[in-house]
Order: C-alpha cells, then structure tokens, then sequence
C-alpha cells in the first residue's frame, strides 16, 4: 500500500511538471499550428540561463527565474520570426517547417554543449525540505511543482477567458482565416502565444534546475513529454493538454508498481498509443 | 607475360583493392581511431578518455614517434552509447581514416562493432566497457577494463563483508546495466545473499523517482548503485531525498556525481572500481598523471588512464610487429605481435598481462567519497565470483 501512494505522490508531481509543458507547447501548436520542437532547447536554454545568473552573477534564486522567463520569451519570439514565420509567409508545407523545427532544435542543443560545456549544471546548497506523510515522502520541489503549476494553469485560463488578447488568441486557435476577416493581427497572436508558451517552458526550466539540475540532452525530453501531454489532450486544448501531462504523469509513476521499471520509458507512447486509437483528437477533443 | 595474364593481374589487384581495407606497410602517419562519447547524455567519458589518448599521443610524438613515424588519434562520436553511431563511426575509422588500430567505449558500441572488428580484422582495445557480451566475439578485440563480473563481485563481496544480506540495485538499461545487474544476481547467489529489487532506467533518464520508490518499499541494507555518471550521483540525491539511509556502493564517482548529489548525499559512498592513482614506484603514471593536471588543471580519473595505456599498448604492438617485417599495419599483425608476449608496462604500475579472453587482469578498488574526494579504502583481488 506504501508503495501505491508513494508512487501516486510521485505521478501527480511528475504529471504536474509533464502538464506545465504542455499547456506551454500546446498554447503554441494549437495556436499557430506550428510543431515547435525547438520548444525542447528553449527550455534548456532558459535552465542554463538561470543556472549562470545564480552561479556566476550570484543572482537571487526568484530574480535569476524572471530574467529566464524574460530571456525564454525573446528566444521564442525570435525563433517565429526568424524561422518559421518566413517558411510561414511563402507557404511552404507544414513538414518543412517541422524539419525546420528539427534543425532549429539540433543547432540549439549543440550549441549549449559549445557555450556552456557538456557537464551537468546544478545549484550547489540549495534545500527545499523533506516531508512525510505517513510512510510516503514528498519533497518540497514536488510540491512547488503542483502549486506552480496549478497557479500558471488558472493564470493562463483566465488571461484566454477575460483577456483581450485571450480571446484573439482562442479565435485564432478556432479558425485562423475567421479571425482575419474580423480584423485580428494573426502575426501578432502568433508572436504573443510564443512569447507565453516559452515564458511557461522557463518555469518548468526553474523546476528542472532546482531538482536534478540543467545538462544539454533535457530538452528532447521536455518536448518528448509536452508533445504527448498535447496529443492525448487534444490539440487546440489548453484544458486537454493539461489533463494529458497530468494522465502521462500518473500512469508513468504508477503503471510500474506491478511492472519493471526498465518499461517506464514505453509506457509514454502506450498511453498516446491508446489514445490515439480511442480518441484520435485528444481526450478533449481539440482540432 | 602475356596480355591475358597481365590483365587479369591488374583486375585481381583492382578487386582486392576494393574489397579489402588499404593500410599502407609503412604509412606517413599512423593513425588511431577512438569510438568516444563526445556527445549526448554522458560526453564527460568522452572529454576524459580522448584527454588520457592525447597525452600519450603527444609524448609518443615528442619523443619522435614510433620509430620515427607519428601517431595521429581520429576520433568518432558514438553519442553516449549510440550503437548505429558507432557502426557508422567505425566504419569510417576503417575505409576514409584507414586505421586497423581503434579504442572503443561504452559496452553497447563496442559489442556492436565487434563483428566488424572481426570481419575487417580491426584491432580494437576498450578501456569502458564492461558487458560480458564484448568477449569472444572478435579474436581482434581486447580490453583493459574489469568487467561488469569483475565489478559485481567486488560491490557484492563488499556488501557481504559488511554483513548486508539484503542488497536492492539500480543500473541504467543498457547493454552495461544488464550485464552487471546479472553478474551481481550470480554473485549474490553463491553468497547466499538476497537480491529484494533491481531497479533500472532510461540511460538519459532524469527522473527516475519510481525507480527509487520501488527500492525504497524493497527495505534493502544495502544499495549497490551502477549507473555511470552522473546518474550516479543522480541516484544517490533521490535516495536521500526519499529518507534512504542505507549504505550505497557505486561503479563509479566523479566530481560530476558529487555536484550532482551535493557534498553531504555523497559523503559515505562507497566505489567499486578500477583505480588510478600514481605512485613514487610509477614513472609512467607519474608521468602522465603530472601532464593530464598540468593541462587541465584536475587529477585524471581511471578512464582517462585507461585510453592514455591503450595508446600506449599500440604503439608497443606496432613496434614489436614493425621488428618482424612485412606488412606490419593490420589488426592481424598487430594481435598476433599482443600474444607473442601479452604483458605490456601499466599506467597502474608495473605490468600488466592479457589473458586468454583479452581481458587484462587488474585489481578492483573499493573508496569512499569523503568531501568530495575518493579516498582509498583496500583493493580487492581480482575475481569473478
């Protein structure tokens, strides 16, 4: 039984993480229809960033955070505009702006590995705290991450329901031609929404720094899990992408209690797998 | 000779010059390969192994080379254990860089260039890998690693000097973690030891929270960690952030592993492993443990050793072969000059000998991490059971 809620404790923290991603990537493919696998190294960049204004400038922990958010923010809306927006423009089909996406993402990784070296970056000292509930252990990382993400979901949630430009941006979403006869700047949404969807990925860089630290392959997996969280949600669903990390996060933890653990890496693509087999547009049926 | 003759001469010697690697007899340069991880999840192997390889190149050189021709090392990434990378990359070593000489690392990249290695008769020495899976494949192949039986029996008899009976494990999935989390049932059988979990993970795997949760409810005395690193160290702060006090032994630690656990996770851990450490009596490990922390400002750890002794150990072999004559620069040369007389000078000290599987017979080592800093506890006489 001890094992069962540990791991459950384990899957709701780890889903929470898997939830923030999505929401972030889901924000952007949903928007722009645009499969932004560069989201990956956006993250990772943003966790050195942050890992080099505390280690080296010796930052606040919270201040090296927002100066990441605002660096993961630049670096999202430079990517739209400097590589998928002109592949955008002239009309190229949708496939040469993922294999654009794919190189964006291999020159990024890379480039990390050049600038900042190939060894892990952690944050020397920095304790959270252990608690016990029972006989199951939660730290207080697992925890931050299900407050933070449950904060940014009702933040975001409301910016798309009260906002202005949230309701350019669930127009935009729902029928992008539509939104231009009624005189939305779709290139403007564009660029908000990758602004916000990177912006997100930070602060899930902030969570990764602070529990195992930055390395330069991180971001497959961050995208690996966004992407899925996304499809098993249902594109175009904030709500759907949310409840996907979230189901990705506890069926991973959880799903191995009877089961080795070495099969904890294909229980991802099972879950999508099913999924797609039973609902092909998401859980919550998005576009 | 007639026209027909001469012809079919010339045609014989096109095929055979397609069909077969073409080392020059006495090349301008010899050139050694390296299948290294110089990318992906773990590249600290690779920046290490290739700095141990460096050094002993340049010394060879410096000292005007093998017998006044240089070395020259050609290094090819396998991307943390990539195995159709280091197909590829071997491949390469053997047609465009033309080297019958290759050190590889990591057990799935060497165990997946075995066969060629064999069907090109490419010498190759590793100095990382640890799968049994490595040995018997090649005749071409040999390895001045301990291996994962090696290793296994350390960090098991270990544990059973220390009077655990329950050990739990934790290995990541990969050609390795299999073949050591076998060894250690093996081993812990003949003890009468108990193994209660063996857990593993994705080899890039950051979050590997179910695999400790898992060891966790197994109520093990003793943990023996086998992810390189710096999962390693990885390992050791989930543990300890999930209240675990038990003891835990590793393969191995490196200053990655203590940053990656902090200083007060890592202060207790124990290792099993092939050690380094120059001593007054070492001229060559004194020589190169000197220049590896003149170059790069901190002790080399046993990899780096490692590759600096297998430069080391071709170079003997092309000498040795070059004495006999003939076309000296191939795998099969080279291996048959190795067990004419298999024992060469270590970096470790004194000499060190191949056996009959190819595998060098050396001692393992069991330290603590104390502050950071392995200390040396005893060595333990090279055994596999």
């Amino acid at each position: 039984m001890d094992l069962i809620l540990q791991l459950l404790a384990n899957g709701i923290s780890n889903g929470s993480q898997y939830a923030l991603l999505g929401i972030g990537f889901g924000l952007i493919f949903g928007t722009t229809g645009i499969v932004h696998f560069a989201y990956g190294p956006v993250f990772a960049a943003s966790a050195y960033v942050m890992w080099w204004l505390i280690a080296a400038l010796g930052l606040p922990f919270l201040v090296a955070v927002m100066l990441g958010m605002a660096f993961a923010a630049g670096f999202g809306v430079l990517s739209y505009l400097v590589i998928y927006e002109p592949l955008v423009e002239r009309g190229s089909p949708s496939f040469v702006v993922l294999v654009a996406s794919l190189g964006l993402f291999i020159v990024i990784a890379n480039s990390l590995a050049i600038v900042f070296g190939t060894d892990a970056k952690t944050l020397p000292d920095f304790s959270y705290g252990i608690y016990f509930l029972g006989d199951v252990v939660v730290t207080g990382v697992q925890i931050a991450q299900v407050l933070v993400f449950v904060a940014v979901a009702l933040t975001l949630s409301a910016f798309l329901k009260y906002g202005t430009w949230g309701s350019a941006i669930r127009a935009v979403t729902d029928n992008v031609d539509m939104a231009r006869i009624v005189g939305i700047d779709t290139r403007k949404v564009a660029i908000v929404v990758f602004a916000i969807g990177s912006v997100i990925s930070a602060i899930a860089a902030a969570n990764l720094l602070v529990r195992e630290g930055a390395s330069t392959h991180v971001g497959f997996f961050a995208v690996f899990y966004a992407f899925i969280a996304v499809v098993v949600g249902g594109v175009g669903s904030i709500r759907g992408a949310a409840i996907g990390g979230l189901l990705l996060g506890l069926v991973e933890s959880t799903g191995m209690w009877k089961l080795p653990t070495e099969w904890q890496s294909t229980i991802a693509f099972l879950v999508l797998f099913v999924v797609m087999l039973w609902r092909p547009t998401g859980l919550l049926r998005g576009n | 000779m007639s026209r027909r003759i001469f012809l079919a001469s010339v045609l014989a010697t096109g095929v055979t010059g397609l069909v077969l690697p073409a080392y020059a007899q006495q090349p301008d340069v010899y050139r050694i390969g390296a299948i290294l991880s110089m990318s992906g999840s773990a590249p600290h192997y690779g920046t290490v192994m290739s700095r141990g390889a460096l050094i002993a190149i340049d010394e060879i050189n410096a000292s005007g080379g093998v017998d006044g021709t240089k070395l020259e090392l050609v290094i090819e990434d396998h991307k943390s254990g990539n195995t159709q990378a280091a197909v590829a990359g071997m491949n390469r070593l053997i047609t465009v860089a033309q080297s019958p000489a290759v050190m590889s690392s990591f057990s799935g990249p060497t165990v997946a260039i075995a066969p060629i290695s064999k069907e090109k008769e490419v010498f190759v020495i590793n100095g990382g890998g640890v799968s049994l899976r490595m040995i018997g494949v090649s005749p071409y192949m040999f390895h001045n690693r301990s291996l994962a039986t090696d290793l296994a029996a350390a960090a098991v008899h270990r544990a059973q000097a220390r009077g655990y009976k329950r050990i739990a494990q934790i290995a990541g999935k990969s050609e390795f973690g299999d073949s050591v989390i076998a060894a250690s049932y093996e081993v812990a059988k003949k003890l009468g030891l108990e193994i209660v979990a063996a857990e593993q993970f994705a080899t890039d795997a950051t979050n590997i929270d179910t695999q400790v949760a898992k060891l966790r409810a197994a109520r093990p005395e003793v943990i023996l960690n086998w992810p390189t690193t710096p999962q390693a160290g990885l390992v050791v702060k989930r543990v300890r952030e999930m209240g675990m006090s038990q003891p835990v032994i590793s393969m191995e630690w490196t200053g990655e592993d203590t940053k990656v656990a902090g200083i007060a996770n890592s202060n207790g851990v124990e290792v099993a492993t092939d050690y380094f450490s120059p001593t007054t009596d070492n001229a060559m490990g004194q020589r190169f443990y000197n220049e590896y922390k003149q170059r790069h400002g901190e002790d080399p750890d046993f990899y780096a050793a490692n590759y600096y002794e297998g430069v080391q150990v071709i170079a003997e072999l092309i000498r040795r072969a070059k004495l006999k004559g003939g076309d000296y620069w191939n795998g099969a040369r080279l291996t048959e000059a190795l067990w004419e007389d298999p024992s060469f000078a270590s970096v470790y000290g004194g000499m060190m000998s191949f056996q009959k599987n190819g595998v060098a017979l050396k001692r393992v080592a069991i330290l603590e991490v104390t502050d950071g800093q392995l200390k040396l506890k005893e060595f333990m006489a090279a055994r596999t059971e």
